[in-house]
């Protein structure tokens, strides 16, 4: 497979490491952002091929960046995988027009699996 | 007493011998009693009673000539009529009185008197004609009606007296109740305020009672729904139960009320009145909320380093040298496993704070009941490969229902059988069509359990007796279950024996058929 650009969107360093992780593991390119109100910006500069987004971070929800992309043209056949540790993050993310959603905690092989489906 | 001498009177000396037998036929064919004293005598005796005096006395003439009249009055000597008598006697004027006599055997009788004097030419009293009445019926009625005057009145006076104490029991009531109150009369108007309704909204007696409810304050009452259930209290009796009014008042700002009005039935002049009960429940919803918050808060929280943890260990496992030792490999394992129960704890302390705020969400849809019994069945094949889980029966039915609670449901029943079988591989699950209902068994061959346990099961917090000490638990798990079939109107029940095994059953209402089109 081609490397692809993904870009992960989270307020947990430490969630962000892993998933750095793992997708440079299965050779892809990684990029993120701690700050969901500048992941606008960054998705115009880096033109990822794909968002791992989490739903509950402060200043700007994961549900209200989706809203954003589903509502611009350019961005909405962005794929987005949802991630999150709420209980209702499943509504939340399908209602918003997230690609997948997966419960934290994730499995590795599960967001691997997600990624390849949502890449081809 | 001097012997009475029985001798004809004589009233005037001109009277013919044949009138006065006339007239004293006349007086002998009357009701009433006559006597006449003779007052020239001393002590003023009897010298001529008729018939009807002897009827009413009860004595004979002999007994009475002679005799001055008190001896009716037996020894009852100190009636007042006795001295206006006497007076009236002695300065030789006319009376009427009543006054209590008694006859020869004793018996009282109410004797109204009337007593005349009769004077000579020159206006001396000679004689006095008495004329008697028993009125013992009239005074008996008189006093009958007296008496239950008296008792009426005692009786108005006691009813007043409970009156005045049950309206001072509610109004001590009224007053020590920490809520605020207020009585109403059916138009609404504040008849009166009790202390703490004061003090919560900072307003005085003066500017509460006579006013209309829908005058106080900045007019914050004044809700047309509120109106709309006000005026109903009465008529039918219908309580405004729990409505909350979120306004801003003036004195205290912006709160939350939450107002209960009843009907209530007095005595007397304001007979139907309604009760409205008022608190201020702000601090209270927000605390309610911030432990919800903080619930979720924490359990997010808690979430996302674990969601780290089991990320690291799961990267490790990934980099494991082909020639890693088994202990090395069993031990990640391990670390997986102990991941996955933090992570089923914390989401079960989450679901325990929303049942009990009431908060428990369902996103309702329909979906494929067969298929997702299976999937929760593999779901836990997949992690628990130790035990053997057989998958039986189909039912072919939807569902309407929160399919993530349902799959949580059955997860939960499979962990527990296989937690508390842990000599016996073998664990059943059996779907089938109940009526309009699916039906859900998991059955193991475990330990089982007694019939203590299985009454208690299903409570908060709860835990098996001999099971506590040795498996780990919070006791919730089953709790949890209980609830979430129950909002789905279903019913979870558990048959257990000792030694043998148990089955933990559940049922869910079917969806009726899809619509199309
Ligand atoms: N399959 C079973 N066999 C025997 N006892 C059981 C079974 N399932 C539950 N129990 C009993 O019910 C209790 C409550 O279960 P649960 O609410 O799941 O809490 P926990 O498993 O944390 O104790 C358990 O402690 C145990 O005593
Ligand atoms: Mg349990």
């Amino acid at each position: 497979m081609d490397k692809k650009k993904i870009l992960i969107c989270d307020d947990d360093e430490g969630i962000i490491d892993v998933l750095e992780m793992i997708m440079e593991e299965v050779g892809h390119e990684v990029m993120s952002v701690n700050d969901s109100l500048k992941v606008q910006e960054v998705i115009d500069k880096v033109q990822p091929d794909l968002l791992i987004l989490d739903l509950w971070m402060p200043r700007l929800s994961g549900q209200d960046v989706l809203r954003y992309l589903r509502s611009h043209p350019q961005h909405d056949k962005l794929p987005v995988i949802v991630i999150s540790a709420s209980r209702d993050g499943e509504q939340i993310a399908n209602a918003a027009g997230a690609d997948q959603f997966i419960a934290k905690p994730f499995d590795l092989g599960n967001i691997v699996e997600s990624v390849d489906a949502l890449l081809n | 007493m001097d012997t009475a001498k029985n001798r004809d009177f004589d009233l005037s000396a001109n009277a013919g011998a044949s009138n006065i037998q006339l007239m004293t036929m006349a007086l002998d064919a009357s009701n009433s009693g006559v006597i006449i004293t003779d007052h020239t005598q001393p002590d003023n005796p009897i010298i001529y009673c008729n018939k009807a005096f002897e009827n009413i006395t009860g004595y004979s003439r002999k007994d009475i000539i002679g005799h001055n009249c008190r001896f009716l009055q037996a020894q009852d000597r100190n009636q007042k009529e006795r001295e206006i008598l006497a007076r009236c006697i002695a300065e030789g004027e006319e009376c009427r009185v009543e006054i209590r006599n008694y006859k020869k055997n004793g018996d009282l009788f109410w004797n109204e008197l009337y007593m005349a004097p009769v004077k000579n030419e020159a206006g001396e009293v000679t004689h006095f004609i008495g004329i008697q009445n028993d009125v013992t019926w009239r005074k008996n009625a008189e006093h009958d009606l007296r008496q239950q005057k008296t008792v009426m009145e005692k009786k108005i006076r006691e009813r007043t007296m409970a009156l005045k104490d049950s309206e001072a029991f509610l109004s001590s009531i009224i007053e020590t109740v920490r809520e605020g109150l207020l009585v109403l009369d059916p138009d609404f108007n504040v008849l009166s305020a009790n202390y703490h309704f004061l003090r919560t909204f900072k307003v005085s007696l003066e500017e509460t009672v006579g006013r209309q409810l829908y005058d106080l304050g900045n007019h914050q009452w004044d809700i047309p729904k509120l109106r709309d259930l006000l005026i109903k209290i009465l008529p039918t009796n219908n309580p405004v139960v729990d409505f909350e009014v979120e306004h801003d008042f003036p004195h205290i700002g912006r709160k939350l009320m939450l107002l209960n009005a009843y009907r209530v039935e007095f005595e007397g002049q304001f007979k139907d009145q309604i009760l409205l009960a008022i608190e201020d429940i702000t601090e209270r919803r927000e605390v309610e909320n911030r432990k919800d918050d903080f619930l979720s808060i924490a359990s997010h929280e808690l979430r996302t380093p674990l969601t780290t943890i089991k990320g690291y260990v799961q990267l490790l496992e990934r980099a494991m040298p082909e020639n890693a030792s088994q202990k090395f490999l069993s031990t990640f394992g391990k670390v997986s496993v102990y991941v996955e129960r933090l992570n089923a704890l914390i989401g079960e302390l989450l679901d325990v704070s929303r049942i009990q705020s009431g908060n428990m969400e369902l996103h309702v849809a329909r979906f494929d009941f067969d298929a997702m019994i299976a999937e929760a069945v593999d779901g836990m094949r997949a992690t628990v490969p130790t035990h053997n889980i057989m998958l039986k029966g189909q039912t072919g039915a939807s569902v309407i229902a929160d399919e993530s609670h349902i799959a949580q449901v059955v997860t939960n029943l499979l962990s527990n059988a296989i937690k508390y079988a842990p000599d016996s591989k073998q664990i059943e699950v059996n779907i089938a069509n109940v009526s309009e209902y699916v039906k859900v068994s998991v059955k193991d061959f475990g330990l089982g359990m007694s019939q203590e346990d299985r009454k208690k099961v299903f409570e908060r917090f709860y835990r098996g007796v001999e099971i506590q000490k040795k498996f780990p638990g919070m006791g919730i798990g089953l709790y949890i279950c209980d609830q979430i079939i129950k909002n789905h109107n279903g019913t979870l029940w558990v048959e257990s024996e000792i030694g043998k095994g148990s089955v933990f059953s559940f049922t869910l209402p079917k969806a009726g058929k899809e619509q199309h089109g």
